[in-house]
């Protein structure tokens, strides 16, 4: 996978700083940095292709990738999520699990996709299918996931696709030139936009509707009343794929992927490696910061030895401090454990009051008619309105882990900031060194990099259903899960019955069941992601606590050392200490101006 | 009781309008009185943007309800056949004014001279033989409200099947959608103006053409998700035929003009590899490089009118011979819109039902001003339109059917099929009702009509028979001898 010029640039500054805690002799800050390089280069970039039912979606992706890849028809619908990734030799793999299931994988020929994917033909058990393909645009990291069509904007798969916004880097919503946007449609753009950072609405089909640009105007106009701002580029996927098939460059622009594709590198691509870039800038400012203190506190000493004792004594105290910062009574400590225990009732709650909703109104409906009558498409709203239920359940959950995440950075930011030693005064050595623009960023922020990319990285593998790691498996599981419940089992039986209200008393019944289920079902999965979110936080600001400990006891033996040190060697290690502060400085510049360009 | 059903509702009317002293309900039973002389109405609803006033202008093959690219109807408008064209708006406060209206771009552009909220609806009047049979109502477009629609669609038609509407038929227009879709059966959402049971109502897949992409083969992919629909439990409930319809080509072909039809000559006659290039997409040919050294004007107005998949069918069937005038075209166009199937479903599943239509909406009219006001002789009144509803065969069959066409009569599904065809549920005609084909000799007819009374006869008296069964098999019965007794006497004029 070649990477883009800002990944590109943050590697190069990474690597710098590595090298320079390799001569530092912080093996352990060379390990976090490989940590942080790694995340930066397995970035997968997960595009979600939504929309209502016939719209065009399958036949975007193959426009896109100019292949005919996903199976498009003009009846038949797409009923399983399919991802397209790179991936040499080309490869199709189908996930498969019955109820419950870990989900075995199966290789797939490629002409049998349809088979696999296709409604009516596709089995139960397939869950989603992964085309792997060598094509320029999936080079650059971007996978493309066609959502199914079956039951359209507002149902139980509706919701699914919703469910899986949060991994996506950015949903492209279609809608065709046939018609303005719909009110459903306009409903679920305002979902997506809470639950994915880049949305853009493609319209396509122009080449079948002569005033498809009126239609473009129209929709703007929807969306500015809506309050949305997306870019809403117009293309016709009939003229790409001819234009591929005959190897016409006027009919390639002419169809308007050009455009589509400009939008999709500058709103996405760029938009996805400017996001990990921030993070890793951030990781490595921070491995950084705890170079240059070393280094300065080493410099002081190499200047004034007479120093050293008064130094010694603030870097053991700090030293102690640090490790403080590592235990469970740090304050940012306190803070994670409450805010977990807050969020997990919250997230409880938010729950409970849904699912209460939703058994009311369910009751209202079960009143209206014959059970007998209204039963498919009783199971069809108990299914969507779960669905739906585990859904915005899992969007409150991610946003309140944000938050949280956001105040325990905060707490651990002001506590790290305690710890700062001050340097003996008069130094002009010192004093002559601005202070670097970076630090002056004390914004939590700077500890945020590592839960959003965790996140990013998260996307791709979840939904593969490989693994999940932080909220991960919360993204799909849940809702997938729900998906998966029947509310129809003895409502199937209610035939039999003959009088009505007994009818009605056992769909009440039977929705009880469902919504305890769903209920139980919810409940676990976004417990489990609460642990998952708390673990995860920890884990990682306890690292940052050791590395700054470490920074602390490696500075003060180096203090201890240079105390002892002739005055002539002295002079010479002023100079070493000097270039590498200069080195330090220049990369902080560096990380500070490209912070300043995203 | 004698008289045909129409004879004694209007009789039950004129005794009620004797009776009700409230003039607010007289006035209601005189409209009421009134609408059993003019022809059926029928209502053409479904979703925003399905294709409605094209289609109604397709029906009456005229160039009358103005369409547009985004969302256009926005008052309910009826076009009948009258003397002139005259366009009347009725406002909401119950008065009514002539406005002027023009036809320079060939539709109706009404000048309003109100505030759209304040209009209640628009009354044209259109010289039209196609209107004199049936009054269509153009109505906007239902907007997505609430995703449980199709739940309480559902127990809304299980809950009554008699009720006030203005309109005494529906044509729903459904886009293409999908059947496990939450809004499915949101077309079929009416309010008063249009409410359909499955004995007044029937499905047209619309924008046929659009489906797969205006591809030569369209309407065969239309045609099959028609059959699709058909086959639903819960669509054949609320509408029993859905049939797949073109509707700007089926307008086109009713109004095509001799300009159209030389601007696709002249494009059929280009070399093969410039049609092919101008026909790739709509831009193409409408834009502004020269096809067939016509005008932009030419094009974009052919365009319009046909739409991408009529121009290149248009352009096809001049090219392989199968239209060399326009009249030719015309015809064809007509043919593949799938329209003559629904004009042909309309006349025998509305029009020839129409007197038992009307008559049932005219009792529902008077149910409801009985039960809106405290009436002196408001139990008589009811206990006679009870009466009739109970009496009358033509409601018997008509409450039988909408039984069985909902699925809510229990029995082998064959037999089921044959009492559905026998109430007139494909066609009020003997022949239809007998399964025979159509223009069967009468003796042939009356044979098969005693075959079928003998065995509905021994169904009904059959011990081991159900009960509802039992009681439909003897509406059956009855069916069959008033069958037997039309054929017997001799039709007039022959």
């Amino acid at each position: 996978m070649a990477p883009s010029a800002t990944v590109t640039r943050s590697l190069a500054e990474l690597g710098e700083v590595r090298r320079m805690a390799g001569e530092a002799g912080r093996p352990d800050l060379v390990a976090r940095l490989d940590e942080i390089r790694d995340r930066l280069t397995a970035v997968d970039v997960p595009v979600a292709v939504v929309g209502e039912f016939k719209q065009g979606k399958s036949t975007l992706i193959n426009a896109l990738l100019r292949t005919e890849v996903c199976p498009a028809d003009a009846d038949v619908v797409t009923a399983v999520p399919t991802i397209v990734r790179f991936g040499t030799p080309p490869s199709v793999t189908a996930y498969v699990a019955d109820d419950g299931e870990t989900p075995t994988t199966v290789a797939v020929p490629f002409e049998q996709v349809r088979d696999f994917v296709a409604e009516r033909r596709c089995g139960p058990g397939v869950r989603t299918v992964e085309v792997r393909l060598d094509r320029k645009l999936l080079r650059t990291g971007m996978s493309l996931i066609d959502t199914p069509g079956v039951g359209g904007l507002d149902s139980a798969h509706g919701n699914l696709t919703l469910g899986m916004l949060p991994m996506a880097r950015a949903a492209l919503f279609v809608t065709d030139a046939a018609q303005e946007l719909t009110e459903p449609e306009l409903e679920f753009l305002r979902r997506i936009v809470r639950g994915c950072p880049s949305v853009v609405c493609v319209v396509t089909k122009t080449d079948l509707h002569a005033h498809w640009r009126r239609i473009v105007d129209l929709n703007r106009r929807h969306l500015a009343r809506a309050g949305l701002d997306l870019p809403m580029p117009a293309v016709s996927s009939f003229l790409r794929l001819h234009a591929g098939a005959t190897g016409d460059d006027a009919l390639n622009e002419e169809s308007g992927f050009p455009e589509l594709l400009r939008v999709l590198a500058a709103e996405v691509l760029a938009g996805a490696d400017a996001a990990t870039a921030a993070a890793t800038d951030r990781d490595v400012a921070f491995v950084l910061s705890q170079l240059r203190e070393q280094v300065a506190v080493e410099r002081t000493v190499a200047r004034r030895p007479e120093a050293a004792e008064e130094l010694a004594e603030r870097l053991a105290e700090k030293a102690q401090r640090s490790r403080r910062l590592a235990t469970g009574s740090a304050s940012w400590q306190v803070a994670l454990s409450d805010g977990i225990q807050d969020l997990a009732v919250r997230v409880d709650q938010d729950l409970r009051e849904r699912l209460r909703s939703m058994q009311r109104r369910g009751e209202e409906l079960i009143e209206l008619g014959d059970p007998k009558d209204t039963r498919a498409d009783f199971e069809a709203w108990a299914a969507k309105e779960a669905t739906s239920v585990a859904v915005d359940n899992l969007f409150t959950l991610v946003a309140r882990a944000d938050d949280l995440a956001k105040e325990v950075a905060e707490r651990f930011d002001i506590e790290y900031e305690g710890l700062d030693v001050d340097l003996p005064g008069h130094d002009t050595g010192l004093a002559s060194v601005r202070a670097p623009r970076w630090r002056e960023e004390k914004t939590a922020s700077r500890f945020l990099g590592a839960f959003t990319s965790a996140r990013l990285a998260a996307g791709g593998v979840v939904v593969a259903h490989a693994a999940g790691s932080l909220l991960g498996t919360a993204f799909l599981g849940p809702v997938g899960a729900v998906a998966g419940l029947l509310i129809g089992r003895r409502l199937m039986n209610v035939e039999r019955v003959r009088q009505i209200e007994h009818r009605r008393q056992l769909a009440r019944q039977e929705l009880r069941r469902y919504v305890d289920e769903v209920g139980f079902v919810v409940g676990n999965d976004s417990r489990d992601a609460v642990r998952r979110a708390q673990r995860h936080l920890r884990d990682e600001f306890t690292a940052r606590a050791l590395l700054a400990e470490k920074s602390s006891t490696q500075a003060l033996s180096a203090v201890r050392r240079a105390g002892a040190a002739p005055a002539a060697q002295r002079q010479s290690q002023v100079r070493d200490l000097d270039a590498r502060w200069r080195d330090l400085d220049r990369a902080g510049d560096r990380l500070t101006r490209s912070g300043g360009d995203t | 009781m004698t008289g045909s059903v129409a004879e004694r509702v209007r009789a039950l009317l004129l005794l009620a309008g004797r009776d009700i002293a409230d003039p607010g309900a007289r006035s209601v039973l005189a409209a009421a009185l009134r609408r059993l002389d003019e022809p059926l109405r029928v209502a053409i609803a479904g979703k925003v943007k399905a294709g409605k006033s094209t289609l109604l202008n397709a029906m009456v093959g005229e160039e009358l309800a103005p369409t547009d690219a985004g969302e256009c109807t926005r008052i309910v408008t009826w076009y009948r056949d009258g003397p002139a064209y005259r366009v009347v708006v009725r406002l909401t406060g119950g008065a009514a004014e002539q406005r002027p209206f023009d036809r320079r771009s060939g539709a109706l552009r009404v000048d309003l001279g109100h505030r759209a909220e304040d209009v209640d609806r628009l009354d044209v009047e259109v010289p039209s033989r196609r209107l004199r049979e049936h009054t269509l109502v153009d109505t906007p477009g239902l907007a997505s409200i609430s995703a449980d629609v199709s739940v309480r669609t559902l127990a809304f038609l299980g809950a009554d099947e008699e009720h006030t509407a203005q309109a005494d038929a529906v044509v729903y227009l459904l886009r293409h959608m999908h059947s496990t879709d939450i809004r499915f059966l949101e077309a079929f959402g009416g309010d008063d103006l249009a409410r359909g049971s499955p004995v007044n109502a029937v499905g047209v897949l619309s924008r046929a053409d659009e489906i797969g992409g205006c591809r030569p083969d369209a309407m065969r992919t239309a045609a099959a998700v028609a059959a699709r629909y058909q086959a639903d439990d819960r669509l054949r409930r609320l509408c029993p035929i859905i049939v797949p319809v073109a509707g700007l080509l089926g307008a086109a072909g009713a109004t095509l003009r001799e300009e159209d039809f030389r601007t696709l000559q002249a494009v059929a006659a280009a070399p093969t590899a410039d049609v092919v290039a101008s026909l790739l997409t709509a831009d193409r040919f409408v834009g502004a490089r020269p096809v067939a050294g016509l005008s932009e004007a030419a094009r974009a107005r052919v365009l319009d009118r046909l739409g991408l998949f009529g121009v290149r069918l248009g352009v096809q069937l001049i090219r392989d011979g199968t239209a060399p005038s326009a009249d030719a075209m015309a015809h064809e166009l007509t043919v593949r819109s799938g329209l003559n199937r629904l004009l042909e479903i309309l006349a025998t599943q509305f029009i020839g039902r129409s007197e038992v239509l009307k008559a049932r909406s005219a009792l529902a009219t008077l149910d409801a001003v009985l039960r809106d006001g405290r009436h002196d002789a408001g139990d008589d009144l009811a206990a006679r339109a009870e009466q009739i509803r109970a009496g009358a065969h033509e409601f018997v069959e008509i409450r039988l059917l909408h039984l069985v066409s909902s699925g809510r009569l229990a029995g082998e599904p064959e037999r089921l099929a044959e009492m559905e065809r026998l109430l007139g549920g494909s066609g009020a005609g003997p022949a239809a009702r007998l399964a025979q084909p159509a223009g069967a000799p009468a003796e042939a007819l009356l044979e098969e009509a005693g075959r079928t009374l003998a065995r509905w006869r021994r169904i009904a008296e059959h011990p081991l028979t159900g009960r509802e069964m039992r009681t439909a098999a003897r509406a059956a019965v009855r069916t069959c001898e008033g069958l037997l007794e039309d054929l017997r006497r001799p039709a007039p004029g022959r």
